[in-house]
């Protein structure tokens, strides 16, 4: 068969010392930037991208995505341990993977994530090897109307999903879309909320958010609390999963590897909210969702399969269409101009060889994954032990590093403080910061697919329902808000009779 | 904030001047690291550009070229930053056709004045952009596609990466020139923006060669011209906007080196020299045409000339269009 001889072709490619080496080299830099808070893949890959001219467009290629993949495997580790995303597209893995951590479950957390990245990033090169070319079509069945409409399923689920007051929620929600806005109007030029300083012309990086709401504030607070607080509650059980946490963990991992999988093709989504929307999926399935936010290892496996099958699948669009779904894409996508290869549909049949060598690279970067972070769970396991007084400045200087390198501009970082007392004066008010990241995420891409839908369509509202993608969604829409209704009747009724709950 | 960062560029500046703008003279330059400021996010066509002729660059110097990239704006930010830099050569700034000739126009207020606050060392290239269009339009020449128009006012969309970039500013050219009525889309970026060109929810673009070079042999965009003077040897076959019947139409998306005014003339010539010579580097050169950059290297004067030519064409285009950003 086909499939064999390619990848046979493949793995002849990437089992070459050269190739092989540069592979682990990717994978285990991607793992050090994965680690670190802040300074994510994205940064490492420019600075790098010269270094990789004089090396063959395979090679570059090899060592570049082992950076982008390692990185989104390794997130997760700060999350759990540290409370503080070391990549965006971990940032949902903090909200179980950090309070399994302080009951003395990180070890079963990192083997979970471990062994859900290795699963969920295996089936993402394999779907890759066996239907690319089919696949990368369904970027194209979304246009304008599609997004608007998925955008707003993902934002009601958001809403009705998230945990804490409905309310709240919602007010949360609000104020990211609104931040959303910053910066310049691509359709009409005008600025938005920029106060006239260049410095918010392009609107505020997710990165200042991230780190300003999650990293500065969780600091803020664990100097505000006890000195206890950071030390686990329970003492360190096991390293190694139980029976039991697999059981649990087998199914969140197959669901988020398939939505993963499939959000990770489309452009306007990819890793970052393939996890959130993973996470909301293995919340609605739970039986008892009060487990969710307390340590539940389904909030940590499905996340952090579905983050890694989309970073794997995020690269269909790219090599098959010469369409980079996203900054990280965009810049594979320079790498491999500069070496002459023009990513597109004919690339397949025209440089069998990078195709190939890459997509059997990144099946054996998964693995050496797996193999280098099993043995690392037992070294980061001891950062709980690392006196807090050593451990906040390094959390710090990452993450200033990292808010700073974003666009090389010190006003990104004062911004990110003033995020940390927005971050914490939330967390003294109880208000859940997740509806917030996801407005501020889709907020412009509902805004803007909006926009574009209707000018398209010349101001005509028919066109999101004549559409059956779009109708499809809107129908789905429909029936979560009926859903909340029904639930929040049903509860208000539960509540009226005292002693249910 | 600006007041501080300005604070700081003064320090700067009053450092280094202490040190020696006396010093700097051409027998003794570059005595210490360049900075190659880049308008652009890591990753970009300038940004590429910066690195590859950078690298050489520290070659030819004998001194390291580091790039700063200082995005936002459109580019003003890097820009402004570059105008406050003392004018000795240790700061120059990686410029396109937006910071150069267009910005001045599109935003209300600037700080800097791009004709009179640079001095301008030499044009690295220019990349062509090309007119494509979705196959299902059924339209093969520049002259069906303009009947197409006229037959259906106010029907037929171009897609652009955002409100004032080179891609948006061409087809406003296209659509003042050609006397047609068509719709201007913005999408956040050239990759969008094709996805639903192919996809055919828009008819029409202006993209650099790179980016719609490998759609054209997959069949799945038609290009109908080039937007250079003469033909792109990448694509010999596709004729040029002026020869497809639109007199004087020229829109490429151009990359030059400046420096701050008032930078010295020999650091000026010498800067000249090694870019050029960078240039001319067989590998150099592969790379860059590998970006779909065709290499110009004019000489500094050659290059004031051509900013001033252009901030006057698209100035006119701007505000005949009424684009503006701000």
């Amino acid at each position: 068969m086909d499939l064999f001889a390619h990848l046979a072709t493949g793995f002849g490619v990437a089992l070459t010392p050269d190739n092989f080496l540069y592979c682990l080299l990717g994978a285990t830099l991607g793992t050090l930037v994965g680690v670190l808070p802040g300074i994510g893949p994205l940064t490492t890959i420019a600075m790098l991208l010269p270094l990789t001219f004089k090396m063959t467009p395979v090679a570059s290629l090899i060592m570049l995505s082992g950076i982008y993949y390692g990185a989104h495997h390794a997130g997760s580790t700060t999350a759990i341990m540290l409370n503080t995303p070391g990549d965006p597209s971990s940032l949902v893995i903090c909200l179980d993977g950090h309070p399994m951590a302080r009951q003395g479950r990180a070890g079963p957390a990192l083997c979970i994530a471990a062994f859900g990245s290795f699963f969920a990033g295996s089936f993402g090169v394999l779907l890759m090897a066996l239907f690319s070319p089919p696949l990368a079509g369904v970027a194209l069945r979304f246009a304008a109307p599609e997004y608007a409409c998925l955008v707003l399923v993902a934002l009601i689920a958001t809403v009705v999903l998230a945990r804490g007051r409905f309310l709240l929620n919602v007010g949360m929600s609000v104020l990211g879309l609104l931040l959303g806005t910053v910066g310049t109007d691509i359709e009409s030029g005008t600025m938005r909320f920029t106060f006239g300083s260049p410095n918010l012309a392009d609107g505020i990086n997710f990165i200042i958010i991230a780190v300003g709401v999650f990293a500065f504030a969780e600091v803020i607070s664990n100097l505000g609390r006890d000195r206890i607080g950071r030390t686990p509650a329970a003492p360190l059980r096991s390293l190694w999963p139980r029976r039991s946490d697999l059981a649990a963990a087998w199914k969140p991992i197959l669901r988020g590897t398939v939505l993963g999988s499939a959000l990770g093709l489309l452009p306007g989504t990819g890793p970052m909210v393939s996890s959130f929307a993973a996470y909301s999926l293995e919340r609605q399935l739970a039986k008892d969702r009060s487990r969710f936010g307390n340590g539940a290892i389904e909030g940590v496996a499905g996340p952090e399969a579905a983050n890694n099958a989309a970073a794997i699948t995020h690269f269909i669009p790219m090599l098959t269409l010469g369409i980079p779904a996203g900054a990280a894409m965009a810049l594979m996508l320079g790498a491999m101009l500069v070496q002459g290869i023009a990513p597109g549909p004919r690339m397949i049949s025209e440089h069998p060889d990078v195709f190939w060598g890459l997509l059997a690279s990144m099946w054996l970067g998964n693995l050496m994954l797996l193999v280098l972070n099993l043995p690392l769970v037992g070294i980061w396991i001891r950062l709980l032990t690392i006196p807090y007084r050593i451990l906040v400045p390094a959390i710090l200087v990452f993450c200033c590093i990292g808010v700073y390198s974003v666009n090389n501009s010190s006003f990104d970082v004062v911004l990110a403080a003033g995020f940390g007392v927005l971050g914490y004066a939330f967390s003294m008010l109880r208000c859940q910061p997740m509806p917030l990241i996801v407005g501020f995420i889709l907020g412009p891409v509902l805004e803007q697919s909006l926009r574009r839908a209707l000018l398209l369509s010349r101001g005509d509202l028919a066109t999101f329902v004549m559409r059956p993608i779009s109708l499809t969604l809107l129908i789905f829409a429909a029936g979560l808000i009926l859903y909340a209704a029904l639930s929040w009747y049903r509860d208000g009724r539960r509540q009226a009779l005292p002693g249910v709950r | 904030m600006l007041a501080r960062r300005g604070l700081a560029g003064f320090a700067i500046a009053a450092a280094i001047g202490l040190r020696g703008v006396p010093d700097a003279r051409a027998d003794t330059y570059p005595s210490k690291p360049v900075r190659l400021l880049v308008a652009f996010p890591p990753g970009g066509p300038s940004d590429v550009l910066a690195r590859i002729v950078g690298q050489q660059l520290n070659a030819e110097l004998g001194q390291s070229v580091i790039v700063d990239n200082r995005p936002g704006a459109g580019g003003n930010v890097a820009a402004e930053i570059a105008v406050k830099q003392a004018p000795d050569g240790y700061a120059l700034l990686l410029a396109n056709n937006s910071i150069l000739a267009a910005n001045a126009f599109l935003y209300k207020r600037l700080s800097f004045d791009p004709l009179t606050d640079f001095a301008p060392v030499t044009l690295i290239g220019r990349q062509p952009n090309i007119l494509v269009v979705s196959p299902s339009l059924g339209v093969g020449s520049v002259a069906q596609l303009i009947a197409l128009a006229k037959a259906r006012p106010g029907q037929l969309n171009f897609a652009s990466s955002g409100n004032g970039t080179a891609a948006h500013l061409a087809g406003e050219l296209f659509r003042l020139r050609a006397g047609i009525d068509i719709v201007h889309v913005a999408y956040p970026g050239v990759a969008p923006a094709l996805t639903d060109l192919i996809s055919d929810q828009v008819q029409m673009m202006f993209a650099t060669s790179v980016a719609a070079i490998p759609f054209m042999k997959g069949g799945t965009l038609r290009g109908l011209a080039v937007t250079t003077a003469q033909r792109s040897s990448a694509m010999p076959d596709l004729p040029t906007m002026m020869e497809a019947g639109l007199p004087d139409f020229e829109a490429t998306t151009w990359h030059g080196l400046v420096a701050p005014a008032r930078t010295p003339a020999p650091i000026v010539t010498q800067l000249n020299t090694a870019t050029i010579d960078a240039l001319h580097q067989p590998d150099v050169a592969r790379r860059l045409t590998g970006l779909g950059v065709d290499v110009v290297g004019s000489t500094p004067e050659e290059f004031a000339t051509y900013i001033k030519s252009e901030s006057i064409k698209w100035g006119d285009v701007i505000k005949r269009a009424g684009v503006h950003i701000g």
